[in-house]
């Protein structure tokens, strides 16, 4: 079940391409690899809607054998949370099963979420049972299935945890969004006292361990996250520390039970056992760095 | 007239078991099928590191007798069957092997003579076995433990023996070596014995795992279980010998054979067995508590780090490597280069491509990043803490069972990381 590796030593790959270069994560994974002297081609949604009943064939014409293909395209939930955006998310992998069937690429790499998981008692490990609570879940724990039935394609389950950093699309609870309301209103606002703790990954370490897996075209799952999880209130305290001007911290009523999650990440360290990741301090100074440059520009 | 005992199958537990009724004052016939192996013990080339084994067998004298010749059991009164059982992967239990000597040692016995099965068998294995009448057939559980056998099986705790009637009296002769040892003798049915013995192992996981889960807290929240595991076992509920040293996992492979056959049999008959589950799955996770460690503390901070490993075999005083953390580290360690030392074993360049192998303890710290601490042999004990932070080029030492001085090593600058205790502030 866990990550093994084709190649001991780390190979560049022909070439990667990847399948939602316009997201977050997508972007910083062409410029990371392109930086790496890989030939990185990103697809975003303006060249192919893989949603569209003839994205397999589109894509297919893209491919070219041994290329490793990076799926990280997906409706995330702030693009809806509805059977609708489930349905399309699930064409999307039927496309890539079938242009992976017309071209034999050599390795796909799939980013699947750690929304698979439910909030489990203790430690969230690869052995843990996938039991999605919501269809953003569902849709994820689906797709890998439909992967795993219907492409030959050596391939990588990436299940990743939250990422953070600038140039974040997304809004979602967090350090990000933590980021943007201090940076706004001076004001950081927490559901309850911000108990639950979380495991939040740097993009770019989320994006290091992406090309790891590539260069060691490594098959199997893994959970992409640090380890070390952090409630949302010491993540708000890191935020507001790092941000240079007062900001306040606000509580609220608690309007649900409190979760936590902690992941074990023997299995990345197995694979990966030189690993590091950023400490959330240096990832939120990194992030606040990329939003302010991004708001210069 | 004392009866005379046979052993066959000169495994580690046949010949300590052999020894030990031997040192009883029994004349004892060893047998082996394997020449070569008869031929070595006959030099007293003891094929298991087993402290005080040697000198027991050698008191024993012309009563201890080891042949090639599986005829020679004819003249025994009793006779044990002790081969080893294989076990694969997932800890299924091969008893094809053993199944194949019962046959014949039952054909080359005394029609009189009773049969003990010692070797670990799943339940029900004794009763289907159907090759000597019931009054004949006896299965006794063994509680081998590496590296203290011969204590043991010289000084046993008690004796539980599986019989195909229980409530039918011990026949004479095995009964006179089992009285032999002074302790309580407890019969009962075949499968009763069999499950006993898992029974026992689950029992000792299960103390294991509450010690592994704890001591983890303890890590965390600034607790030492070493001040907490005395007064646990002072408590008459738990006991003063009670298997509360937190660890590396289950290692060595016999626990893990009992606990794929409870979760087998559950399974198959439908009972709820998941603490054996559990169990593994904090074996699995405890296994690589020195990777977390020095992952955290070294691998993601040092460029090519150099990582020394005290220490090879799954535990002291034995020369077994199978199920051990250090090995399963070892090859963990891709991206490192590492140095290996071990006092009885010589760890193998199939393990690790970019391992030296040093020639002692101290050699091995030479310019390492990192030590790890693997094996609690006596031997690494009397190392002087300050005498491997000179030669270490690092101050991390990861050292699971405390086997260093824990002031000394803090005396000499190193940050020194022992299982149940929080990091030193």
């Amino acid at each position: 079940m866990a990550l093994a590796h084709a190649h001991k030593t780390p190979q560049n790959p022909a070439r990667v391409v990847v399948l939602g270069a316009g997201g977050f994560l997508g972007r910083r994974l062409v410029q990371a690899a392109t930086a790496a002297g890989t030939t990185a081609v990103g697809i975003g949604q303006r060249d192919i809607d893989l949603t569209d009943d003839s994205a397999g064939k589109r894509l297919a014409e893209r491919l070219r054998p041994k290329d490793v293909l990076v799926f990280l395209a997906a409706l995330t939930p702030d693009k809806g949370r509805d059977s609708g955006t489930l349905m399309r998310n699930l064409a999307m992998a039927r496309a890539v099963c079938e242009a992976t069937r017309a071209v034999e690429v050599a390795h796909l790499v799939y980013a699947s979420s750690d929304a698979v998981y439910s909030f489990v008692t203790g430690l969230i490990s690869e052995e843990t049972p996938a039991a999605p609570a919501d269809l953003y879940g569902a849709m994820h724990r689906s797709r890998e299935l439909i992967l795993a039935a219907e492409t030959k394609a050596p391939t990588a389950i990436l299940r990743i945890t939250g990422v953070y950093g600038g140039g974040d699309t997304h809004n979602s609870y967090g350090p990000n969004r933590f980021l943007r309301q201090a940076l706004k209103d001076g004001r950081i606002p927490l559901f309850g006292g911000g108990e639950e703790t979380r495991d939040h990954v740097y993009v770019d370490d989320a994006v290091a361990l992406t090309l790891a897996v590539i260069a060691h075209r490594s098959t199997g799952l893994l959970n992409v996250a640090t380890g070390k999880s952090a409630t949302f209130r010491a993540v708000a305290e890191t935020v507001a520390a790092g941000i240079g001007q007062p900001v306040t911290i606000e509580p609220s009523a608690r309007q649900n039970p409190v979760t936590h999650r902690h992941f074990d990440i023997t299995n990345l360290l197995r694979a990966f056992p030189n690993v590091r990741f950023m400490p959330l301090a240096d990832g939120v100074a990194a992030a606040l760095a990329g939003m302010k440059a991004k708001a210069d520009g | 007239m004392k009866p005379v005992v046979g052993f066959a199958g000169m495994t580690h537990l046949g010949l300590v078991s052999a020894a030990a009724v031997a040192g009883r004052g029994f004349e004892v016939v060893c047998f082996d099928a394997d020449g070569a192996l008869i031929e070595r013990l006959g030099r007293q080339d003891w094929p298991v590191l087993e402290p005080g084994l040697g000198e027991l067998i050698g008191r024993n004298g012309a009563r201890h007798r080891f042949t090639g010749a599986g005829r020679d059991l004819g003249a025994c009164d009793v006779v044990y069957v002790a081969p080893d059982v294989p076990t694969d992967d997932q800890g299924q239990s091969d008893v094809s092997g053993l199944t194949v000597l019962i046959r014949e040692i039952a054909a080359a016995m005394n029609p009189a003579a009773v049969m003990v099965v010692l070797s670990q068998v799943p339940p029900g294995y004794t009763r289907a076995l159907g090759v000597l009448p019931p009054g004949r057939l006896y299965y006794q559980v063994e509680t081998l433990v590496f590296g203290q056998a011969v204590e043991r099986a010289t000084k046993p705790e008690r004796y539980i023996v599986g019989c195909a009637d229980p409530a039918a009296p011990l026949d004479p002769r095995f009964r006179a070596v089992l009285d032999a040892f002074g302790c309580p003798v407890l019969p009962m049915r075949y499968e009763s014995a069999e499950l006993a013995k898992i029974s026992i192992n689950c029992c000792l996981v299960a103390s294991v795992t509450v010690a592994n889960t704890l001591a983890e807290l303890c890590e965390k929240i600034g607790a030492d279980w070493s001040e907490i595991a005395p007064a646990l076992r002072l408590d008459r509920r738990i006991g003063p010998h009670a298997y509360l040293a937190p660890g590396l996992g289950i290692a060595g492979g016999n626990l893990e054979r009992d606990l794929a056959t409870v979760e087998r049999l559950a399974q198959a008959h439908g009972t709820e067995a998941g603490l054996i589950a559990a169990a593994l799955r904090n074996s699995r996770y405890r296994q690589a508590w020195v990777l977390r460690q020095l992952n955290a503390r070294v691998l993601a901070k040092v460029k090519a780090p150099v990582v020394a490993v005290l220490g090879v075999t799954y535990k002291e005083n034995t020369h077994s490597v199978r199920n051990s953390p250090a090995v399963a580290l070892i090859k963990e360690l891709a991206g490192c280069d590492l140095r290996a030392f071990d006092p009885a074993v010589r760890p193998s360049g199939q393990w690790h491509s970019r391992m030296t192998v040093a020639d002692d303890a101290l050699a091995c710290c030479q310019g390492a990043d990192v030590l790890a601490v693997m094996t609690p042999w006596p031997q690494f004990r009397a190392l002087a803490p300050a005498e491997i932070a000179r030669r270490l080029r690092g101050r991390v030492v990861v050292d699971p069972f405390s086997v260093l001085d824990r002031a000394a090593a803090a005396a000499a600058g190193l940050d020194h990381v022992v299982l149940g205790a929080p990091p030193r502030a």
